[in-house]
């Protein structure tokens, strides 16, 4: 044992040393490998805590997103020297696909939103604008509209009254609650938003926006019916329906009636001329010539 | 002679170390560059707004105006639209409200004070705003009357109209999805509407016809050309009650009457 302990020459030495060496850098580098790990770090998450799915913005109101990421830094992109970093990057926001923000910071954000439904979707990107692996994305479904957040729509005509006689033209006045108003040009259905249509005998005849009297003409004569309903921006009745219906009676104008009134007045009375003409003309005719009717 | 070897292995990387650390300091710094993510060339950008542009931007640090000492490398962003400066930003999202039109978007980056990069860095794009929706082919249809109708003196047409937003007459034209209706009373010009209340008529007996024209705002026809005309017949008394209308006997009698008179009076007149 001796022998060979003091056979160890300077380079058996030599080469103990550096496979010491490498032993640590390798030891190092493993321990460096661990400790950096994308898989041993704590994988990127995303929350949206604000709208809710499936919430309802109302009142034509802009959408206050609040979001929450964690084991995620936010950061500007293409900042100078920046080499980028696992877990580091920031948020693309999309509204129904379309780019709408680039977020560097966590801080909440409004989108201004159209009626109908729409998906809010929020992405974490790295640096370079590649999205993570895997992805790390939240999104929401909401639904916007004009009109109110609550409440069942309903419609009542104030104008004309039950059973009232009108004339053939009449402004019809009516109270609107819980819906809000809105030009129709082929937007999706947003709930508490629409239009009114007015009826006369169930037949549309009128689409108006306005809150004011509608003015109807042409009414028909006699006993009818006419309607106001809440329709949505395609037309179609709410669910429940909301319409209101009053009964009234339709009369002719003195317009109407006074050139037939007075036609036959005056047919009358050229008769009764011709008839007294007439009887003169017969008694003139029974008189003796000289008008005395005596014997001359 | 291992240990020389690993001695010359370290003190290469060693030097590749030093030499990549002080190259930034040597070699000089990448351009800053700007890119517009979104909108993309020509979009249209519905209902009226807002646009939102997204920008992208290497080597340069986005800083709040009047936060630090000006330096090529950092500052913030000037936004300009039809080369009107409009307003300032330091983060990647900018949101404009703009008019109906198109529109061109300009952004430049700036130093802290304010002044351009040398060279200029900029980035453009071209955008229509309207007021109407982005896509979709404008349509107009007439809910009420029906066609053929018979209607009285004071009759009212209902319309509709789909991916199309009525504005009043007098933007600028070429806008999609927006403009007014022109309306045609027996092939002659009638009148404009902004906005789809029914359209009030008071016309006198006789077959008419009423055509409905979608035009831009400066009263072009769209492309195609989108129009409804609707045949009416008016009729004075359409809608009331009256069981037997004697007016034309009324006047025939009236008429006969008369002349017997004259003749009653004639003959008399004679006889004397």
């Amino acid at each position: 044992m001796r022998p060979q302990k003091c056979a160890t020459t300077p380079p058996a030495r030599a080469r103990r040393g550096s496979s010491m060496v490498a032993v640590v850098v390798l030891t190092s580098l493993l321990l460096a490998s661990i400790v950096s790990s994308p898989a041993s770090a704590a994988a990127p998450s995303l929350t949206i805590v604000s709208p809710t799915d499936g919430a309802l913005i109302a009142n034509g109101t802009r959408a206050l997103v609040q979001f929450l990421a964690s084991n995620f830094a936010f950061v500007q992109p293409g900042r100078v020297g920046q080499t980028g970093s696992p877990n580091e990057g920031h948020a693309n926001v999309f509204l129904d696909a379309q780019a709408v923000r680039l977020l560097t910071d966590v801080e909440p954000f409004s989108l201004s939103l159209t009626s109908g439904p729409h998906t809010i979707r929020i992405q974490l990107v790295a640096d370079n604008g590649t999205s993570l692996n895997p992805d790390v994305s939240a999104s929401v479904h909401v639904v916007a509209t004009q009109g109110p957040g609550a409440g069942v729509p309903r419609i009542t005509i104030l104008s004309p009254t039950r059973l009232e006689s009108t004339g053939h033209g009449i402004y019809v006045s009516y109270r609107i609650e819980n819906f809000t108003l809105v030009e129709p040009r082929g937007q999706p259905n947003a709930p508490n938003e629409g239009h009114v249509q007015l009826l006369v005998e169930s037949h549309v005849v009128m689409e108006v926006i306005q809150s004011e009297p509608v003015l109807l003409v042409s009414l028909p004569e006699g006993d009818i019916t006419i309607g106001a309903r809440l329709v949505n921006n395609d037309n179609t009745p709410l669910n429940p329906d909301a319409i209101s219906n009053v009964p009234i009676h339709v009369v002719a104008s003195s317009a109407v009636s006074l050139p037939l009134v007075s036609n036959g007045g005056v047919t009358l009375l050229l008769a009764f001329i011709l008839v007294v003409l007439v009887l003169r003309r017969r008694k003139v005719v029974g008189r003796p010539p000289n008008g005395r009717g005596g014997n001359s | 002679m291992n240990a020389r070897i690993l001695a010359f292995l370290l003190g290469t990387v060693g030097m590749l170390i030093v030499s990549g650390i002080a190259a930034p300091n040597v070699r000089a710094a990448p351009a800053p560059t700007l890119s517009i993510v979104s909108p993309s060339p020509n979009e249209v950008i519905g209902n009226g707004g807002p646009v939102v542009v997204v920008f992208a931007v290497t080597n340069f640090n986005l800083t709040d105006p009047g936060s630090g000492t000006s330096s090529p490398d950092s500052g913030h962003v000037n936004v300009f639209a039809d080369d009107e400066w409009t307003s300032t930003a330091s983060v990647n999202t900018i949101v404009l409200a703009l008019p109906s039109g198109e529109h061109t978007i300009r952004l430049q980056l700036v130093m802290d004070n304010g002044s351009a990069l040398n060279p200029d860095v900029n980035a453009s794009v071209a955008v229509m705003v309207t007021q109407g929706p982005s896509g979709g082919t404008p349509g107009l249809s007439i809910s009420y009357p029906r066609e053929g109708a018979l209607v009285g003196t004071d009759s009212t047409i209902s319309f509709r109209v789909t991916n199309f937003v009525l504005v009043p007459p007098g933007g600028p034209g070429g806008v999609p999805n927006e403009g007014h209706v022109r309306v045609l009373l027996d092939r002659a010009y009638y009148a404009d509407l902004g906005d789809v209340a029914p359209l009030h008529l008071n016309l006198k007996d006789g077959p008419h016809n009423v055509t409905l024209q979608l035009v831009d705002d400066a009263g072009g026809p769209l492309n195609p050309d989108v129009r409804v005309t609707l045949h009416i017949t008016v009729q004075a008394l359409v809608g009331r009650a009256i069981p037997f209308d004697a007016t034309p006997f009324l006047a025939l009698a009236n008429l006969l009457i008369g002349l017997g008179i004259l003749a009653a009076i004639y003959r008399k007149l004679e006889a004397r």
